[in-house]
This record gives structure tokens, sequence and C-alpha cells, in this order.
């Protein structure tokens, strides 16, 4: 039986990582403290997998899981930062898809989500992922119109960024 | 296209370029210790809520009770001892109760606020042991003044007695030193919990700054 609920929980980890990847690209800005934020949120999941009952979908319940571990659970470890780290593990732009103008705004726009807060980076990132906000206020734990307030003003911090 | 819409889609782009764990290195993770703030506190309290338990023990052996039968304290501290017992108990199970109610499948908010509530428990009883620490130990230092008599030979009375300015000194004293010592242990949890808290506290309140 537990054998059978560990390969469920892995299989299912397996196919939706990117979830917690993307999360770990957002809230760390090196490869180390990325694995660790990882290894983190996995051990979080499966901690709480024998709860999870599949009355919602797996990746729903692992926004959930992975936000609340980057947001709250995690201890950062202390590390000396490797500048040179921040823009070669994160976020590769293709520049051959974009003009100049392009490729700089979007490498702002990457560098200014760096510089938000844990709870508006969490905004950003469902935001990004295309959740709506009754989903958004779900996972905060805040009410739909101040989820589309603070989100607004996140896009207006953002988009000012780039047309100062 | 909006500047955002243009993120939104090169986000999609990003995916190509995240990394790939395979079925068994994601096996080998679910065997890694956590070490997650929960735990840390979960410890840390523990060891807290054991911390004067204990050492009420190790202080109370048979030369401390007939100490407490000279200075007339028997029964107060068989009263104190019940008291704090009782208190301590009510402590660890309400900890327990709020500590069980941490769950990583919570919203955000939800979740962070039963940890700051756990938390509180603990803040909560390190209160009672200062403030009670504080009480005791001034009866404890009348008495024995008062009292000191039945542990000294006593030859020449006026030798002994104080004058109204050597009892002002003295009493300053003594409240003086409790209250650098109880300050101390204060400020050791303010700055344990500052460090342990920080994040959590600031990311609390950035939440709940969207409700007001």
């Amino acid at each position: 039986m537990d054998k059978e609920l560990e390969h469920q929980f892995i299989t299912n980890l397996e196919k939706h990582q990117n979830i917690a990847h993307k999360i770990c690209r957002i809230y760390t800005n090196d490869q180390d403290s990325h694995n660790d934020l990882f290894q983190e949120i996995t051990i979080q999941l499966w901690k709480a997998y024998p709860k999870f009952r599949g009355e919602a979908k797996f990746s729903t319940w692992m926004y959930r899981v992975a936000l609340n571990t980057a947001i709250t659970l995690y201890r950062k470890k202390k590390r000396s930062i490797k500048t040179q780290d921040f823009d070669t593990v994160h976020f590769k732009i293709k520049s051959e898809e974009y003009n100049g103008e392009v490729e700089e705004n979007l490498k702002l726009m990457y560098a200014a989500i760096k510089e938000l807060n844990d709870i508006e980076k969490a905004l950003v990132f469902l935001y990004l992922e295309e959740k709506n906000y009754r989903e958004i206020s779900e996972t905060l734990g805040i009410t739909e119109v101040n989820a589309r307030v603070k989100m607004n003003r996140v896009k207006t911090k953002l988009k000012s960024i780039i047309n100062p | 296209m909006d500047e955002l819409d243009i993120l939104k889609k090169d986000w999609k782009q990003q995916e190509a370029s995240l990394p790939k764990l395979s079925y068994n290195e994601i096996y080998k993770m679910l065997w890694k210790k956590s070490s997650s703030i929960v735990k840390w506190i979960f410890i840390i309290s523990i060891l807290e809520l054991l911390f004067w338990g204990v050492l009420n023990i190790l202080l109370s052996d048979g030369e401390f009770w007939k100490r407490m039968e000279i200075i007339h304290l028997k029964e107060f501290t068989v009263g104190v001892y019940v008291l704090s017992y009782a208190v301590t108990f009510y402590f660890i199970y309400r900890f327990y109760q709020n500590y069980k109610k941490i769950s990583s499948t919570d919203d955000a908010a939800t979740l962070m606020k039963n940890i700051l509530t756990t938390r509180k428990t603990v803040k909560y009883y390190v209160g009672f042991i200062i403030i009670s620490t504080a009480l005791t130990s001034l009866v404890y230092a009348y008495f024995t003044i008062f009292h000191h008599a039945a542990t000294t030979e006593v030859t020449d009375p006026a030798k002994y007695s104080f004058s109204i300015t050597q009892w002002l000194v003295l009493t300053s004293a003594i409240i003086f030193g409790l209250a650098i010592f109880l300050g101390a242990l204060w400020l050791f949890y303010r700055l344990l919990y500052g460090i342990l808290l920080n994040r959590l506290n600031k990311n609390y309140k950035d939440l709940k700054n969207l409700e007001e």
C-alpha cells in the first residue's frame, strides 16, 4: 500500500515538477538554493500527500503546498551569493526571437520580479500561470477584491520599470 | 501586444530550460530531512517548555526544602510548584493543539496565522515564567531577610540590624539584580524569535495589508 502511494506520488510529481521549478526560479538566485528549495517542496508535498484525496487536481494542490513552502516554511540557508549565477542559471531569454528592445524589456522585468517581496512574487507567479482571481484568492487566503487590487499594483509596478 | 503579455508568452518558453528530474532523483529526495521553520519552532518550543520544569526538579533537593522550612515558606513553595506545573501542562496542551492545526495544504494566510499562534502560546508561557519568577523571588527575598535570624547565631542583635538606608540599598539591589536578569532573559527570547520569525511576520503583514 505504502509502495503504491509512493509510486503514485513520484509519478505525479515527476509529471508536474515544472510548477516547483518555476517557483524556485522566482524565489531563489542561484542553483544551490534552487535545489534546496525544490528539495524542501518535495518533502512538504510528500508529507502532505496522505491527506491528498484527489478531490482537487494534483497540480492545483501542488501550487498551494509549493507556494506555502517557498513563502512560509522554507528556511533559507545562509550562503554567499555568486552574482554570476543569476543570469546563467535563471531566465534564459532567446535573443533570436525578439528584437533588441523587447529583449531588453524582458530582462528588466525578470530582474524586477526578483526585487519584489515574497507576496508580490506569489501574485506575479500565479498571474503568469494564468490562474484566475478566484484561484489566486483561495491559494493565498485573501479576498478576490484584494487579490485584484494588489495584482493591479504589481502590474503597474512592473510596467513602470520599462516605461518610466 | 502589451509588455505583460510578452512576459507571459516568454514565461511559457522558459519551461524548455527548466531542470528535469528523473523518477529516481525524486525518490531519493523523499527521505531527506526537512529543514522547515515549523520543525525548528517545534524543537525550540519543546525545549523551552521542558527546560523550566526540569530546572525546578533539579533545584529542589532535600536541602532546598529544609531551607524553605526554616524561612516558613514550605507550604507556599508547594503551592507555587503545583500551580506552575498545572500552568505548564496547560501550555503544553495548548501548544500541541495549535501545532496540530499547522498544515501546508491550507491557504497561505491561514498557514501563517496558525504558525504565529503556535509560537504565541510559547511566548505567553515565557511571559508567565518571567513574571512568576519575579514575584516569587521577591517573596523569597522578603522571607529570607526577615528570618535571617533563624539561620544565624545572633549574639549582639544591634550589630545585625540595618538602618533605613541600608534597607533601601539592599532592597533596590535585589530588585535591580532581578530586573537585569529577567530583562536579559526577555531580550534573549526576543532575539531568538526575531531571527526565526522575522520573514514570517513580514510576509504575514504584507499579505494582511491587502485586507485593509
